[in-house]
Parts: structure tokens; C-alpha cells; sequence
């Protein structure tokens, strides 16, 4: 299996504090790696650096074989648009859009928006059980909300899919419906899936397991 | 517009508009009235500069007695007159190249004619003038001689002040029911003129009618004369007051040159007489015109300040309020230069087109306020042919500071979002 992301000696320090030590991480494509740690250990930073979003680290990043280091802010972008879902913990969705426009959102901006593109976003949204309608997303449930975010990131047909901690503040079973989904897509449309993740059941669904303790990553549960 | 860019800007604007809509409305409101100001301002300093200008040569010098010139009533005021000795005096002095001298008729005098099928009645004064106040083409065409012998086989012309006439359109027309006059109207018009008795005065010696017609207007007459040749004023002076010493209403002293003009404009005052040249007009007319336009400028900058920051400060405020959702945009993959190309899209070409609307309205409002006050006054309405003014280049400059004033900010406060780093636009 080929390398979607690999980071080699990435440090972070935020004012003086390292969040993360000297880590190395790979992900394979299609692979499942979920990202645990107690709180502050450094998985949001972690998930940030390898979605390209923050450049502010020592070491090397290389996604989908190409070095980050030499990229401008366009190139980034272009990058994280072409090979990158995000499923961020606070979602991040406009309010005043509906869950369509959300999902619409990145294509709209990118100039990529046709007819067949809103065709497999309403899909995309039928399928995680979200209704279509022109209800703004502020309206929706934490869960509809979460359920949106997961559409927008997929609706780009992503290399990797990096969520973090999509779950916060959701019960088990809501987490249990959103990684049933999120896997059997991955099963099915290949993308690599990097989840910071609480719940032992849906870390048992992982390839891997990579635990980080204070910004060190101290070991890794392989599942067979 | 591209159906993508429309659709982008319809996401970015959803929730927002009432945002969008103030902004741009305080901006058309900033145009509207920059351009109803500049227009109506430069329109009032036209009128001023109408009211205030005259035909006086650069090198000339108006010289009159001092106190109230009133023709007819000159004498009884108890004013300064100009003497043949003072006259001597002025010819006298090195710098006068010629005098051209000025006499009123200091006999009552009326005026009666038709105006618009109507009777019509005033008194009046007469100025006598020589044919260096006469236009060279009304010379040729009418003469400028007269004399009680020519009354039977020619009109006496006559050469109205344009102060005069706005006079009688402010006043006396208005009040009286009478059609107003336009200087070109007024031009050939018949009457005749008595001499020797007024509505509020007359002479023992029997009063003498000749037949009249204006045969052009000035700006250097006197304000209250009818300026005729100078013979015939001299002459009915002599038939009506046979005694009476002479005097001048005016003389106009021409200097070699202009540079001497201060000298004569000395020498004349320290005769205790008036000395009025172009430069001291134009330097009360600028005075005034200066005090006006700065009391409106005042005003229109205080409105137009108002609405300028309240536009410029949605406009900003509206951008901090969402850098949140451009950091999530440029997280999402949406490049700097795609949302450069939105913003640049909504604020510089909707803007524009805001600034230009704003603009015609305000012109649209300038034509509708002129239209309305010289309906409403007519003295204004035959001064000028419209209150609004529109210099396209000054309008122009004028909507071009606007609308840089209102985008740079926004550009500036953009591309400064653009720069922070995503993980910081994130953060609510």
C-alpha cells in the first residue's frame, strides 16, 4: 500500500510549550487510523498539521507523495480541495446555509459546481440520513450538524478523510451510526480515514491505533 | 456574470444581506448627495457670480460719488458729486489715457409701454452715457446719437442694466402680476418715456415724451438706470434745470494700463470719491461666493462624512464578523485568489455600480431641486437656465474618491483576513 500522508520528526510548540515530539506517522491509502489520547495530548494540532492547515511545525509533511515544505498558500489549498475531507470537532459549517449549501460549499467556492455535483451531494446527504430542505444548519441538531460536516467532506471525493473527534458531546449509539457510515464509505470508495477517537468500539473498526500521550506517540496497536 | 461567481455570492451573502443592503445603500446615499452637492453648489456660485459680475476691462476704473446713487434722488441724499473740476483732476493724471463720462438725468421720469398685452408703468432714472458703453454691433445697427430733434423721426435706445432687470423679475414682476423678462427678450421692446414728471415727482415746466426701445442690456450700468445717449441727458438737464451745476453720475477712467489702475483707484478716493475696479468686484464676489460654497461644503461634508464611515464601517464590520467563515472556506480548499475574485467581484463592481446609480440620482435630484426653485422664483429662472450644474470631470473625481474611500478599507481589512493563518480564522 502507498503512503497518502507521511510526516516525519514533526514538532509543535505552541509559546514555548512542544506539543508534539519528533513524530512520525504514516497513512496508507484506504486505511483506517484512529487517533486517541487524553485531552491536550496533541491530536487536534496533530490532525491540523496533516490537513495542512497549520504550517507552523519542524519536520517534513508529504501528502499523496508531494512535499508540503516548498507549497504556497494556493498550492495548499489546491491540495487540501483535491485530495482532502475534514470533519472538523466544532464542524465548522456556515449557519445561515442549508445542509446542501454546506455541502456545496467547497464546489461553489472552487468554481467546480454543476448540476451532477449537487445530484451526488443530495445523495451523499440521503444516505447519512439528512433531510434536504432549505432549513439553515443553525436549526439542525448537533447530530444533523455532525452528519452535514461528514457529506461536505466526502462531496469532494477525498484521498484521506481527517476527522476530529466528530463525536464530541454525542452518545455512543450516534458515534456507533456516524463510524458505520464512514466505514463502510471507505470500504467502498477507498479514501484513507485519520479520526481522533474516544469510544474502545470504534477503535476496534481501526487498522491502527496510534496513542499519543502528551505529544509523543508511545506506541501503536496494529489490528490484524 | 458567470453562474458560478452569482452562486458564490449568493452563498456568501446568505444571512448577510441586510448587511449587504445598508452598506450599499449608505453608499448610494454618499454618492447621491456628494453629487446633488457638488452639482447645486457650483449652481449657486453660477447665480452669485451672475449677480455679482461685470463687463469692467481689467485696466478701466468706475468712478462715482460716494453714498447712495439714485439718479433723480442723488442730490437731495446730499452725496459727493463728481464736479468738471474733479473731472479735470483725473484727466490730469499721468495714467489716465481717456475718460468716458456717465450723467444722469436729474429730472423725474416714467416709463410706459406694453408688456405681455398689458399696461405697463414705471419711473425711472436715465443714465447718459457715451457710445464707449455701447457694444460696437448695436452702434453700427442703431447709432448711438440722440437729441429732442431726433424725437419725431427716431426712438431713443436705450441700454438696460442687467441688475435692473433682475430687480424688476424678483421684485416688482412677481408682485405685480407681470411677465418676467429674459435679456434676450427684453431686447426691442417699444415704450416711451416721460420727462419731466414721476409718480412721486414732477417739474413746473411741462412734461416731454419720446418714443423708446431698448436696444440692448449691460452689466456696468448703474443699478437703477436706463443708460441713454449722453446728449440727450445733458440736454434735458439744461431744458428742466437750467441752473443747476454739472455734475457726473460715473467716469470711467481708463488707465495705459492695467498696472496703473491702483494709482487712479488712490488718487480718485482721496478725491473722496468711489473707485470700483474688476479686481475689487471680483474680490467681493469671491468673498461671497467663498462664504456660500464653504457654509455648503461644510454641510455636505459633515452628510456625506456620515454616510461615507457608516458605509465604510459595514462594510469592515461586516468582513471581521465573518473571517470565520473565510477560514472556513480557505480550509475547505477555496484558494485566496477565488475569494479574492468573489470579494473583488461584490465589493468593487457592485460598488461601483452603487456609486453610479447614486450618482445619477443625485444628478436626477440636482435637476429636480433646480427645476423646483426656479419654478418657484422666477428671478432665478431668468438669471440662469438651471440651478444644477455637472461637470462630468469633477463628478467623476468626486464618485472616484467615494468609492476608492469605501473599498480600499474593505480591501485593506480583506487581504489583511486573508493573511492570518487558517488555524487562527477557525477560531470563533
Amino acid at each position: 500500500m502507498s503512503a497518502v500522508i507521511q510526516a516525519r520528526g514533526i514538532s509543535r510548540s505552541f509559546g514555548g510549550i512542544t506539543v508534539l515530539k519528533d513524530l512520525d506517522m504514516t497513512v496508507h491509502h484506504g486505511e483506517f487510523v484512529a487517533v486517541t489520547g487524553r485531552s491536550g495530548s496533541g491530536k487536534s494540532t496533530l490532525l491540523g498539521i496533516l490537513g495542512t492547515l497549520d504550517r507552523d511545525f519542524q519536520g517534513s509533511l508529504h501528502v499523496n507523495g508531494r512535499d508540503t515544505a516548498p507549497m504556497d498558500a494556493e498550492t495548499l489549498a489546491a491540495l487540501r480541495r483535491e485530495t482532502m475531507g475534514f470533519i472538523f470537532q466544532d464542524f465548522h459549517l456556515l449557519p445561515n446555509l442549508s445542509a446542501l449549501e454546506n455541502v456545496l460549499l467547497p464546489a461553489v467556492f472552487s468554481g467546480r459546481y454543476m448540476e451532477p455535483v449537487e445530484k451526488e451531494a443530495e445523495s451523499l446527504l440521503h444516505r447519512l440520513g439528512v433531510r434536504v430542505d432549505a432549513t439553515p444548519s443553525r436549526f439542525l441538531s448537533r447530530g444533523e450538524r455532525q452528519r452535514v460536516a461528514a457529506a461536505r467532506a466526502l462531496a469532494g471525493r477525498p484521498m484521506v478523510l481527517l476527522a476530529d473527534e466528530p463525536t464530541a458531546s454525542l452518545d455512543e449509539a450516534s458515534e456507533e451510526i456516524l463510524f458505520d457510515l464512514l466505514d463502510s464509505m471507505r470500504r467502498e470508495k477507498g479514501f484513507a480515514l485519520v479520526a481522533v477517537v474516544h469510544t474502545r468500539s470504534v477503535m476496534e473498526r481501526a487498522d491502527r491505533v496510534l496513542d499519543l500521550r502528551e505529544g509523543v506517540l508511545h506506541h501503536e496497536v496494529i489490528h490484524a | 456574470m458567470k453562474s458560478s461567481m452569482r452562486r458564490a455570492m449568493r452563498l456568501w451573502n446568505k444571512g448577510h444581506w441586510k448587511d449587504y443592503l445598508f452598506s450599499h445603500t449608505m453608499l448610494l446615499v454618499a454618492s447621491l448627495l456628494l453629487v446633488f452637492f457638488i452639482s447645486i453648489g457650483l449652481g449657486v456660485g453660477r447665480i452669485l457670480d451672475r449677480f455679482l459680475s461685470s463687463d469692467l476691462p481689467d485696466e478701466q476704473v468706475r468712478v462715482t460719488p460716494k453714498g447712495i446713487s439714485a439718479g433723480f434722488f442723488q442730490t437731495e441724499r446730499g452725496g459727493v458729486e463728481i464736479s468738471d473740476a474733479l473731472l479735470d483732476s483725473l484727466e490730469n493724471l499721468p495714467q489716465t489715457a481717456r475718460i468716458d463720462r456717465q450723467v444722469y438725468a436729474h429730472v423725474p421720469a416714467y416709463l410706459r409701454g406694453l408688456l405681455g398685452g398689458r399696461n405697463y408703468y414705471t419711473d425711472i432714472t436715465l443714465e447718459g452715457v457715451t457710445d464707449a458703453f455701447v457694444p460696437d454691433s448695436l452702434e453700427e445697427r442703431f447709432g448711438w446719437r440722440y437729441t429732442l430733434a431726433d424725437s419725431s423721426t427716431a426712438r431713443l435706445p436705450i441700454i438696460l442694466s442687467e441688475n435692473l432687470l433682475l430687480l424688476y423679475n424678483a421684485g416688482f414682476a412677481e408682485a405685480h402680476g407681470l411677465m418676467g423678462l429674459t435679456r434676450q427678450g427684453v431686447v426691442g421692446l417699444e415704450c416711451q418715456v416721460t420727462l419731466g414728471a414721476s409718480s412721486i415727482a414732477s417739474l413746473q415746466a411741462r412734461p416731454i415724451t419720446v418714443n423708446a426701445q431698448i436696444i440692448g442690456t449691460s452689466r456696468s450700468m448703474a443699478l437703477f438706470a436706463l443708460a441713454v445717449p449722453i446728449e440727450f441727458v445733458e440736454e434735458v438737464n439744461e431744458l428742466f434745470l437750467p441752473g443747476r451745476p454739472h455734475s457726473y453720475s460715473a467716469l470711467v477712467v481708463t488707465a495705459r494700463t492695467a498696472e496703473e489702475v491702483p494709482d487712479i483707484v488712490r488718487a480718485a478716493e482721496a478725491m473722496g470719491l468711489n473707485a470700483e475696479t474688476q479686481r475689487g468686484i471680483a474680490q467681493k464676489a469671491e468673498l461671497l461666493v467663498g462664504i456660500v460654497t464653504a457654509a455648503l461644503g461644510a454641510l455636505a461634508a459633515a452628510i456625506l462624512g456620515a454616510a461615507m464611515a457608516s458605509a465604510v464601517h459595514t462594510l469592515v464590520a461586516d468582513l471581521k464578523n465573518r473571517s470565520y467563515a473565510l477560514g472556513v472556506l480557505v480550509a475547505l480548499g477555496t484558494t485566496r485568489e477565488r475569494l479574492a475574485q468573489v470579494f473583488a467581484f461584490q465589493v468593487f463592481l457592485m460598488s461601483s455600480i452603487t456609486t453610479i446609480l447614486g450618482g445619477l440620482l443625485g444628478c436626477g435630484l440636482a435637476a429636480l431641486v433646480s427645476w423646483g426653485l426656479l419654478s418657484l422664483l422666477p428671478v432665478l429662472r431668468l438669471a440662469v437656465p438651471s440651478l444644477a450644474v455637472f461637470p462630468v470631470i469633477h463628478l467623476a473625481a468626486g464618485l472616484g474618491s467615494v468609492l476608492l474611500a469605501s473599498t480600499v478599507w474593505a480591501w485593506f481589512f480583506f487581504k489583511k483576513t486573508l493573511g492570518t493563518p487558517v488555524t487562527d480564522l477557525l477560531r470563533r
